[in-house]
């Protein structure tokens, strides 16, 4: 035991000490975080300054519209999550036998950039007074294809727009008016046993995607660092004293531990964040990491029974090659257990306590990923749990027992990749 | 006590065989050559002997027990091929492999400072090992092979790459552990490295041990029939009667002698023509060299083409002179 504590602790310190560890321990979450919040930000909003022309000759129905666009918080029905900078709204009378002029005229001001969009006005057909008035076309001509939110906020603009005319044409007061219009907000408070619901989703949808991500980075490391020994040459001298499976448990131990460093730094940035108001999403909706402590606890749980399942699986495949190479070749039994668990996702999200959920969080390359999300969204029963724990614990130890067997032979022999066959002569030789 | 006992060891892998029934001993003390040309199984016999790899058959037995995994703290072992961890400060390394070897980090870092000055690399502590040069790496290593006091020290290859003052720096530190008592074996495809420093020897070709014994009695049991001769002038007496054969350098000359009951006149009779036609600087008679011996016995027990490429090869070392230096 002494051995493999004496190897992951070289293999952690040697790990945290390089810059590469510094700099994927701060960039990881940046880069993620902004990918997020710019998305968030860009999805939020039609772009600052957004500049259109109305062309019609209803004077008052462009005023209206005008009226809305600018002010558009107060004004209007939408979500806080899409509120958006006023839209800049020039409006321009034409005269019929102009049409075609005009057009041309707004076509040139979308090609230099002036314009963002215009908006053509047509009134329908005079009707007889009683009659129902028909309502006018709209035409919006953007200058990108890409512009439904804008197209989407001016179809909300004037549909209000023209509600509004129609009821105070019925003879009801603008401010009267303007109170029926006031959209209706639901207050949500949470369900009485359960954390907010969609909070918690995405929290345990974050984790799940940083543990994925965690297991496939640091088993790849594992398997890096049996190659790196292999051509370093380092591991015959190891091999004179120690064990191959205590090196190899070392191994394991020793970068998964960064591992675990690492998430844990990620963990409580994220967790100091959200607690503060820096959460806040320009959209305004907040991206809380709403975690329970048993979750928490979950996590490193099934993240270590994870991260061991799959870089014992790594170091055999470290074992059998000789390069990253070589390694490339054979990464997809590390990535396939992993894919599938991801495909079955669609299934298991919505019901995480059907029979295929369950059975599935029990088949143990699966148990880390999915036992874990049952835990945190389903109910799961206390035995499920435990049999998850045994089954994977059993199955590590014999991936561990095949990896080292393989590792000790493998690395003895240089030279060419062996074959199937010869693997599996190998695990015969004591 | 002997130190190592190996007993019929055999290693087949797939079809080849690396090591056939190989014995011998290695007692306290001495020093042990292990000698043969590349692939003759040298660096499968030593792994088998710490269980690096298990015999298919025989047996081992270090300080007199049947092998366990517990008398690897007193072995040192340094492989053929080195390695080190490149990123790796070196006393932290040095240290690393200490502690591997059941020594506490206190202990390991003031044998590793001491035999860092002990061999001229003290500069190099502080530096990353993939900084220092080639030769700098080697006696890192050296010393991480020695740090434990290791009573069994086994060396394969030790000195291939070295340049001369270091070679001389580190076979002086190995004699000097053979006085303490220690047990030491290295294995070499250069011959003339052995002469100097081994007490016992053993020979492998193929796998098959051709010969093995006590340096001196090897030797001392060929006669003295290898005469060299350094000279200027004409080379005619090398048509003298007792010359069986001779390999003619830049003025001097290795001679074998024709077998015979009167090997001592013959080779004062060639002294005495070679003097009449040229000026002579040297004259010496010996015996054969262990490669000359190495050679002979090949091919005795294998065709005489074999053993003629096996001289070519062995002849055709690169830095032969290193140990003369």
């Amino acid at each position: 035991m002494h051995n493999v504590w004496l190897i992951a602790r070289r293999e952690y310190i040697e790990r945290i000490r390089t810059r590469g560890f510094l700099i994927s321990t701060i960039m990881i979450p940046l880069v993620m975080g902004g990918l997020i919040y710019g998305s968030a930000f860009l999805g939020s909003r039609t772009g600052p300054g957004t500049h259109i022309a109305v062309v019609s000759s209803d004077t008052q129905l462009v005023m209206d519209l005008q009226a809305a666009l600018q002010q558009p918080s107060t004004h209007r029905s939408q979500p806080r999550s899409a509120r958006q900078p006023p839209i800049a709204v020039d409006a321009m009378d034409v005269a019929p036998q102009n049409a075609q002029a005009t057009r041309e005229i707004l076509n040139q001001e979308l090609d230099s950039g002036d314009l963002d969009g215009y908006l053509w006005i047509t009134p329908a057909a005079a009707s007889p007074a009683n009659v129902q008035p028909a309502r006018p076309t709209f035409t919006f001509t953007p200058r990108s294809n890409n512009q439904d939110a804008l197209r989407n906020t001016l179809a909300a603009a004037l549909g209000s727009v023209l509600m509004r005319e129609h009821i105070e044409h019925r003879g009801i007061v603008a401010s009267e008016a303007d109170t029926m219009l006031q959209p209706v907000t639901i207050l949500a408070t949470r369900p009485p046993h359960r954390e907010d619901s969609r909070s918690a989703e995405v929290s345990v949808g974050i984790l799940f995607f940083l543990m994925y991500f965690v297991i496939v980075l640091y088993g790849m490391n594992v398997a890096r660092s049996i190659i790196e020994e292999k051509t370093s040459r380092i591991f015959e001298v190891m091999l004179a004293t120690i064990r191959p499976q205590e090196m190899m448990a070392g191994k394991i131990l020793g970068v998964g531990s960064v591992g675990l460093t690492q998430v844990g730094i990620w963990l409580a940035a994220a967790l100091l964040v959200s607690r503060s108001s820096m959460a806040l999403v320009p959209g305004g909706q907040s991206l809380h990491l709403d975690l329970t402590a048993a979750q928490i606890v979950y996590f490193f749980l099934y993240f270590i029974l994870g991260y061991a399942f799959y870089s014992s699986i790594a170091a055999a495949l470290g074992a059998m090659t000789n390069s990253e190479q070589e390694l490339q070749q054979l990464n997809m039994f590390l990535f396939l257990p992993l894919i599938v668990c991801f495909a079955t996702l669609m299934s298991i999200l919505p019901s995480p306590d059907s029979s295929l959920a369950r059975a599935l969080a029990l088949f143990p390359p699966f148990t880390p990923l999915l036992m874990y999300l049952r835990v945190c969204l389903g109910h799961p029963s206390v035995w499920e749990i435990a049999l998850s724990i045994a089954l994977t614990s059993a199955s590590i130890y014999a991936v561990v027992l095949i990896a080292s067997r393989i590792y000790r032979i493998g690395v003895l022999m240089y030279g060419k990749r062996p074959n199937l066959r010869e693997i599996l002569r190998w695990l015969k030789y004591s | 006590m002997p130190i190592v006992q190996l007993n019929h060891i055999r290693k087949v892998y797939d079809t080849k065989v690396a090591v056939a029934d190989l014995s011998f001993t290695i007692e306290l003390g001495t020093m042990f050559g292990l000698l043969g040309p590349n692939g003759s199984g040298k660096t499968s016999s030593i792994r088998m002997m710490i269980g690096i790899t298990v015999p298919d058959s025989g047996s081992v037995s270090l300080f007199d027990r049947p092998f366990t995994r517990k008398v690897l703290a007193r072995v040192g072992y340094l492989p053929e091929e080195r390695g080190l961890y490149k990123k790796m400060n070196v006393l932290d390394q040095l240290v690393f492999l200490g502690q591997l070897h059941g020594l506490s980090a206190s202990v390991a870092t003031a044998r590793a400072r001491r035999w860092c000055e002990r061999l001229h690399i003290a500069e190099a502590i502080p530096k990353k090992t993939e900084d220092l040069s080639k030769g700098m790496q080697q006696k890192i290593q050296f010393i991480a092979t020695l740090l434990h006091e290791p009573d069994l020290i086994l060396m394969d290859e030790p000195f291939s790459g070295l340049d001369p003052v270091n070679a001389v720096l580190l076979m002086d530190t190995l004699a000097e552990l053979r006085r303490e008592g220690k047990a030491i074996l290295f294995s070499t495809h250069r011959m003339d490295q052995v002469e100097k420093l081994c007490d016992n020897i053993a020979l492998l070709h193929r796998g098959q041990l051709i010969l093995s014994g006590s340096m001196r009695e090897i030797k001392s049991s060929y006669s003295r029939n290898r005469v060299l001769i350094h000279f200027e002038g004409d080379d005619s007496f090398l048509r003298h009667p007792s010359i069986e054969s001779h390999k003619l350098y830049n003025g001097n000359v290795e001679i074998k002698l024709r077998a015979s009951a009167t090997l001592a006149e013959d080779a004062q009779s060639l002294l005495a023509q070679a003097i009449r036609h040229a000026r002579i600087t040297r004259f010496e008679v010996m015996e054969p060299t262990l490669e000359e011996i190495f050679i002979e016995k090949v091919q005795e027990t294998l065709p005489i083409k074999n053993g003629r490429e096996l001289s070519m090869a062995m002849l055709d070392q690169p830095n032969g002179g290193a140990l003369d230096a």
